[in-house]
C-alpha cells in the first residue's frame, strides 16, 4: 500500500549525507526545544508577576514553532520537495496515525487548538475532571498540572474535546478565593458582612483595588457566609484562604456568633 | 491641565503649585530611556539570584562625592516652612478661584513630597499658622494606642478641638491595617462626609490615601495634590535650593560630555537666541524627573547622589560660600549620568515577607517593629532578619533604636517597581 501512495519513490532518492544532515537538525532543534522548556521557566519564577505569566505562556508556542521549522528544514533535505512526493507523505502521515494513534493524534490536534484558543496557560490554575492544580507544562500531546499537594497530574489535551476546564485566572495573575462562613442563625447579619469584609481588607496578602464581596445565604441550618477576594498572587491563594478563614473565626468567635456543627459517622 | 492648575509657579519652592489628584500626570520620558528601565529592572531580577552581594549604592565613577559642606551648600535639604506658606497660598487660591469649596482639604502626594513636614509647620510660621479668619491652626496628633472599637473612636474624636481650624499632618499616622486599627479613620471620614469637622485640612500619604480609596468606596474626596516635578520644575527647584537667598545661581555639567544641567535654558526670547547658540543642554533632568516619578524628595535624594566635585575643586567649593565666583563659566559641581549611578537593589528573598514588610511601611509612612508585626503577621524573628537585610541594602532606615521604620527615598524607585512586579496594590502616582 505505501508503495501505491508513492512513498517509496520519495524517499528513493534519500543519501546517507542527508539522513546525518537532517538528523543533526533534529538534534539540535531538540536540544533547543530543552533548552527553552528548562531555561524560559526558570527565569519566569525570578520574574514574578504578568512577566512570569507571559513568558510561561510562550514556552509552548516556542516550541511549536521550532517544531514547524525543524519539519520546514528535514523535509526538503531528506526528498526532494515536489507536490506528489509531499502527498505521498502527508498521505501516508495522516492514515499511520489515523488508525494506530487515534487517542494520540486527537491529543495532537487538541494541543495544537489549545495554543491559539489558550483554555489553559503555563501559570493559570485549572481544574479537570476534579484535578486542581496550577499548570506547569503544556506539551504536544498533553498538560502537566501540579495539585496543591505537590502531586503532577498529566492531563491529555483531548479532555478539551468532552471535558469542562474551569480556569481560575485565565492568564492573568486575578485569582478569586472563598473563605467560606457557616454560622448559626439569629446574629446581627450586616455585622458580621462588615466585620467580613474588614478582614478581608486588613489581610496584607488582598489586592485592595479588586472587588471584595460578603455573600450570605440563608440555609436550613444557620447563615452560610463566603468570603470573596483576591490575593496578591495566585501561589498565596491557599495561604490567603487559611488566613482569612482563621482571623474571620477568631473575630467572630470573640463577637459571640457561633459555628454550626454537623454530627460525622465514622465507619 | 494649565487652566485649573494654582497660579503659583512662580513659587519656587512649591514649582507648579497644587493641583486636583485627578490632573496629577506622570512626567513624560523618552521611549528609549523607558526600555532601558525596564531591561535594567528584569535584569536587577535576575541577578538577584546569581549574585548574594547585597550592595547599597555604588560610586561608578573617579570624582570624589560632595563633602557635607558642599552638599549643604548645593543640594540642602528644603526648608519645609516656606513650603507650609506656598500650601498656604495654593489653597487660598484655588478658593479665591472658585476651585475648591470644601471645608476639609485632603492634599495627597506621595512619600519623601515634603507635604507632611511642611502641613507639621502650618501652626510654626506667621503667615500660614493662620487662617483667613486669622485663627490658629490646630495640629491634631494621633493617640499612643490605635487600637479603637467604633464607640471608642467616636468619644476620641468628640475630644479633639475642632472649634479652630484643624490639620491632620499625616493620616497614615492614625490607624493600623489590623481589625481593631481601622475605627478611627473610618469615623474621621464619617464625620467629614457629615460636615461634622469644621474646616481642616488632611494631609495623607499617597499610598494611605490609595487604600482608603478601596475600603470606602463611596468616598467622594476630591484630593489636592502638588504638582507633578517635570524637567523645568526640577530645574527651577534645585536653583532655588542652592541659592538660599534667591541671588545667586548654580553650574551643574555632565561629567561624561559637559552639557549643561543647570542654569536652566533663559526664557526670555533675546537672551535664549543668543546663549542657546554656545550652550548645550542635558536631558539629565527629563530622565531625573521620570525616574523620580515627579517626586522631590526621591528627585532630591537622587540628586545628591549624582553630584560630584572636581578633585582640584574641593578646596575652592568649601571656602567660596557667598562669593560671587558662579559669574565664571567653571562648573560648581559635576553631575553623573544616571546610567552610571547605581541605585539599590532588592536583595534576593523568595518569601512574600520582604513584600509584607515594604507596603506596610509605606502603607503606614512607617511603622515600629512591634505595629510592623501586627500589621504584617510576620514573626519577629523573621521580621529582625528581613528588616536587617533590606536595611543592608539601604532600601530601609531606622533613626535610633525603637523608633519607626521607614522606606529610603533613594531605594524608594526600587522599592515601588518590585512591589508592583510582585503584585501589590500600589499608589496613583
Amino acid at each position: 500500500m505505501i508503495e501505491d501512495l508513492g512513498v517509496k519513490g520519495a524517499f528513493a532518492s534519500i543519501t546517507g549525507q542527508a539522513m546525518l544532515q537532517a538528523l543533526l537538525v533534529i538534534v539540535i532543534a531538540s536540544l533547543i526545544i530543552v533548552a527553552v522548556q528548562k531555561v524560559l521557566p526558570r527565569v519566569a519564577e525570578k520574574l514574578g508577576g504578568k512577566p512570569r505569566l507571559y513568558l510561561l505562556a510562550s514556552v509552548p508556542l516556542l516550541r511549536l514553532l521550532i517544531i514547524l521549522a525543524t519539519i520546514v528544514i528535514v523535509v526538503p533535505v531528506l526528498v526532494k520537495p515536489s507536490f506528489e512526493n509531499m502527498v505521498a507523505i502527508f498521505g501516508a502521515l495522516a492514515l499511520a496515525l489515523g488508525f494506530a494513534f487515534k487517542e494520540y493524534a486527537s491529543s495532537l490536534i487538541a494541543g495544537i487548538v489549545t495554543l491559539y484558543e489558550m483554555p489553559y496557560r503555563p501559570g493559570d490554575w485549572i481544574e479537570v475532571d476534579g484535578q486542581y492544580g496550577e499548570v506547569r507544562a503544556i506539551g504536544a500531546r498533553a498538560a502537566e498540572i501540579v495539585t496543591p499537594d505537590d502531586t503532577v497530574v498529566i492531563i491529555p489535551h483531548s479532555k478539551l474535546w468532552n471535558s469542562l476546564i474551569a480556569n481560575g485566572n485565565d492568564g492573568t495573575d486575578n485569582l478569586m478565593c472563598v473563605a467560606d462562613f457557616h454560622l448559626e442563625a439569629n446574629h446581627n447579619v450586616s455585622q458580621v458582612r462588615e466585620l467580613l469584609r474588614d478582614v478581608a481588607f486588613t489581610s496584607p496578602r488582598t489586592k485592595t483595588w479588586q472587588p471584595v464581596l460578603v455573600i450570605v445565604f440563608n440555609k436550613p441550618w444557620g447563615m452560610h457566609y463566603r468570603l470573596k477576594a483576591y490575593p496578591f498572587d495566585p501561589k498565596e491563594q491557599f495561604q490567603f484562604i487559611s488566613e482569612l478563614t482563621a482571623r474571620g473565626s477568631a473575630e467572630l468567635a470573640r463577637q459571640g456568633v457561633k459555628f454550626v456543627s454537623v454530627p460525622v459517622t465514622a465507619n | 491641565m494649565k487652566d485649573k492648575t494654582n497660579d503659583n509657579k512662580a513659587d519656587s519652592c512649591l514649582p507648579g503649585g497644587l493641583v486636583p489628584t485627578e490632573q496629577w500626570t506622570l512626567p513624560q520620558t523618552s521611549v528609549r530611556r523607558s526600555l532601558k528601565d525596564a531591561i535594567r529592572h528584569a535584569l536587577k531580577q535576575l541577578r538577584a539570584g546569581v549574585s548574594q552581594t547585597e550592595e547599597p549604592f555604588e560610586s561608578m565613577d573617579e570624582l570624589p562625592e560632595l563633602s557635607a559642606a558642599q552638599q549643604r551648600r548645593l543640594a540642602p535639604e528644603p526648608d519645609y516652612s516656606h513650603q507650609a506658606e506656598a500650601i498656604a497660598c495654593g489653597l487660598e487660591q484655588a478658593r479665591s478661584e472658585g476651585s475648591l469649596s470644601r471645608d476639609v482639604v485632603c492634599l495627597v502626594a506621595p512619600p519623601f513630597s515634603g507635604v507632611q513636614q511642611a502641613l507639621t509647620r502650618f501652626s510654626e510660621c506667621g503667615q500660614s499658622g493662620s487662617n483667613e479668619s486669622g485663627k490658629v491652626w490646630n495640629i491634631i496628633s494621633p493617640p499612643d494606642a490605635l487600637l479603637f472599637d467604633d464607640q471608642e473612636a467616636s468619644e476620641w474624636w468628640d475630644k479633639q478641638d475642632l472649634s479652630r481650624p484643624w490639620i491632620i499632618p499625616e493620616l497614615a499616622d492614625f490607624w493600623l491595617r489590623r481589625l481593631s486599627g481601622l475605627a478611627l479613620v473610618k469615623e474621621l471620614f464619617r464625620r467629614i462626609a457629615s460636615g461634622d469637622m469644621g474646616a481642616g485640612i488632611v494631609g495623607c500619604s499617597s499610598w494611605c490615601w490609595r487604600y482608603w480609596g478601596h475600603y470606602l468606596e463611596s468616598a467622594q474626596m476630591s484630593p489636592w495634590s502638588p504638582a507633578p516635578m517635570d524637567a523645568d520644575r526640577l530645574g527651577v527647584w534645585f536653583t532655588y535650593l542652592a541659592s538660599g537667598s534667591g541671588k545667586s545661581s548654580v553650574i551643574a555639567r555632565m561629567t561624561g560630555d559637559g552639557l549643561y544641567v543647570l542654569p536652566l535654558p533663559e526664557t526670555d526670547e533675546a537672551e535664549n537666541s543668543k546663549s542657546q547658540k554656545k550652550t548645550k543642554y542635558s536631558n539629565f533632568l527629563r530622565d531625573l524627573a521620570a525616574t523620580s516619578r515627579g517626586n522631590p524628595g526621591v528627585a532630591l535624594a537622587i540628586w545628591q547622589r549624582s553630584l560630584r566635585a572636581r578633585p582640584d575643586d574641593d578646596t575652592k567649593l568649601d571656602e567660596a560660600g557667598d562669593q560671587s565666583d558662579t559669574q565664571s563659566r567653571s562648573a560648581d559641581c559635576w553631575v553623573v549620568p544616571l546610567g552610571r549611578l547605581s541605585l539599590p537593589s532588592m536583595p534576593q528573598s523568595k518569601e512574600s515577607a520582604t513584600g509584607f514588610v515594604l507596603h506596610g511601611l509605606l502603607l503606614h509612612n512607617g511603622l515600629d517593629t512591634a505595629s510592623l508585626a501586627v500589621v504584617t503577621g510576620v514573626s519577629a524573628h523573621e521580621l529582625s532578619l528581613v528588616l536587617s537585610r533590606l536595611k543592608r541594602a539601604e532600601l530601609v532606615i531606622q533613626d535610633s533604636p525603637g523608633s519607626d521604620w521607614q522606606v529610603t527615598a533613594i531605594g524608594y524607585p526600587t522599592v515601588r517597581r518590585h512591589l508592583q512586579s510582585w503584585g501589590f496594590p500600589l499608589d496613583q502616582f
